[in-house]
């Protein structure tokens, strides 16, 4: 049972509710493809199994970044599994030398796009 | 900044708000038919994957302007969204003036680039009130498609323009609302919201088009549509124009794009007939609350592809047989969605 990753999921969805009827459980089930009833369920934490595609989609539908909400459930989106696989030993050390770091120093290291001569 | 996320850019001013972002994604698409009559837009069949240019071997012109790269098939065409982050207790996202050009040249007024905004003629965009953008803004309400023609064909509205077929691709500069500004327009609420988030899904298609001779494509003015551009509706002073971020978004044609990269670029997608006859939707978009800025009369007078080829003696675009679209679906700014799986 995963009461985060359904709380999280309740209170956005039902904030943005607030503002549009579309994000009912059911029009959100429907646009996710998934039943309602086991929307609700995993929004009262009775069960935790979504795929990484209805959690990229749930993500999507709810303006929420993915691997948060894949986080929230226990798993790593597939594309970031790859990367590891790649190169085990450095991007385990990495991640290991990274845990203590304040989010502002980890932001000095994400990449952005370069702008040039144009 | 600006980071590579999910195939889209995102733009952040951290600085100036925390969730001061708007998301860019080039969405693959129908190219409408190039036959005179106006088009409801097309749909949106899943975004262009994107290439960091420093990740690769690429042009030196190419490495110079620094930014992204992405695969186009020659006579492909795409539309451009706009998805900025739903700000609960502000009651909007936040706002941004977004500029679009195509090999330098405006894409609302087809002046030359400039790094700065112009209220007189209006060439920005506001990303509260625009959530898309699909080609040249050539009369009010009425926009000629953006679609992929080799660079040096002669096609691009940049070489109709200049005479000159020097830059190419696309060019994005993005200026944040001033945050004082934002305080004061949007202070903070406890449960009313007055806007909702732009949320799509992308999703994959099928059909055949032409492999580009080029290594670099420019954008072309296609086939004609009913798009609104909307007038800004803030004071010019609300815009912090000394603050702004830009990207050069380089668009290699397939066989390139297979050859820099070693990915296979997205499937061609359908047909304007293909997915007519299938009875797949289209759709209009209107905001009654919002004005719409006039069309350019420099653009206005660009060729499109179709009359371009007819003065060069050509035959462009193969596929151009005009369609009757009969499933229209309207959308009104409370739900943004032209994407997903048809």
């Amino acid at each position: 049972m995963n009461d985060i990753f359904g709380t999280y999921i309740r209170e956005k969805r039902t904030r943005l509710q607030q503002a549009n009827k579309r994000y009912s459980l059911r029009q959100t089930a429907a646009r996710i493809g998934i039943e309602p009833s086991y929307l609700s369920k995993i929004e009262r934490g009775e069960q935790s199994y979504l795929s990484e595609e209805k959690i990229s989609a749930l993500a999507l539908d709810l303006d929420e970044d993915p691997d948060v909400l894949l986080a929230l459930n226990g798993k790593i989106s597939r594309d970031i599994q790859e990367i590891i696989r790649k190169r085990p030993q450095l991007f385990a050390r990495l991640i290991r030398e990274l845990k203590n770091m304040p989010d502002q120093a980890v932001l000095k290291l994400v990449r952005e796009v370069r702008d040039g001569d144009w | 900044m600006i980071e590579l996320k999910h195939d889209h850019l995102v733009f952040s001013f951290p600085d100036i708000h925390p969730d001061a972002k708007i998301s860019i994604g080039f969405q693959r698409t129908l190219r409408i038919p190039d036959d005179g009559k106006t088009y409801p837009l097309p749909p949106g069949l899943g975004v262009f994957p994107l290439k960091h240019i420093d990740d690769y071997t690429v042009p030196p012109a190419w490495a110079r302007h620094g930014g992204v790269m992405l695969p186009m098939y020659q006579s492909e065409a795409m539309w451009i969204n706009f998805n900025t982050t739903y700000i609960p207790d502000r009651g909007t996202a936040y706002p941004f003036a977004v500029k679009v050009a195509t090999g330098k040249i405006d894409a609302l007024t087809g002046t030359p680039w400039k790094n700065k905004l112009t209220r007189d003629p209006q060439d920005y965009m506001i990303s509260t009130r625009q959530p898309w953008l699909d080609g040249y803004c050539v009369e009010k309400d009425l926009i000629r498609q953006f679609v992929a023609m080799p660079l040096g064909s002669g096609y691009s509205a940049e070489e109709q323009i200049t005479g000159r077929a020097e830059h190419g691709g696309l060019q994005i500069i993005v200026y944040p609302m001033r945050k004082e500004v934002f305080e004061r327009r949007f202070p903070k609420i406890e449960r009313t919201a007055v806007m909702e988030p732009f949320i799509g899904a992308p999703a994959a298609g099928e059909a055949v088009l032409c492999e580009a001779e080029s290594f670099d494509m420019g954008l072309a003015p296609g086939g004609k549509m009913h798009q609104e551009i909307y007038e800004d509706p803030f004071n010019f002073n609300d815009w912090d124009r000394d603050t702004h971020s830009r990207c050069f978004i380089h668009i290699a044609n397939s066989l390139v794009w297979r050859a820099i990269t070693g990915d296979v670029p997205p499937t061609v997608p359908f047909t304007a007939k293909e997915y007519t006859n299938s009875g797949l939707p289209w759709f209009e978009y209107y905001d009654d609350q919002a004005k719409s800025i006039d069309g350019s009369n420099i653009l206005a007078k660009l060729k499109s592809v179709i009359q371009k080829g007819m003065d060069k003696g050509e035959n462009p675009l193969p596929e151009n047989q005009g369609v009757t679209p009969d499933n229209i679906r309207v959308i009104k700014p409370g739900n943004r969605v032209r994407e997903g799986d048809f």
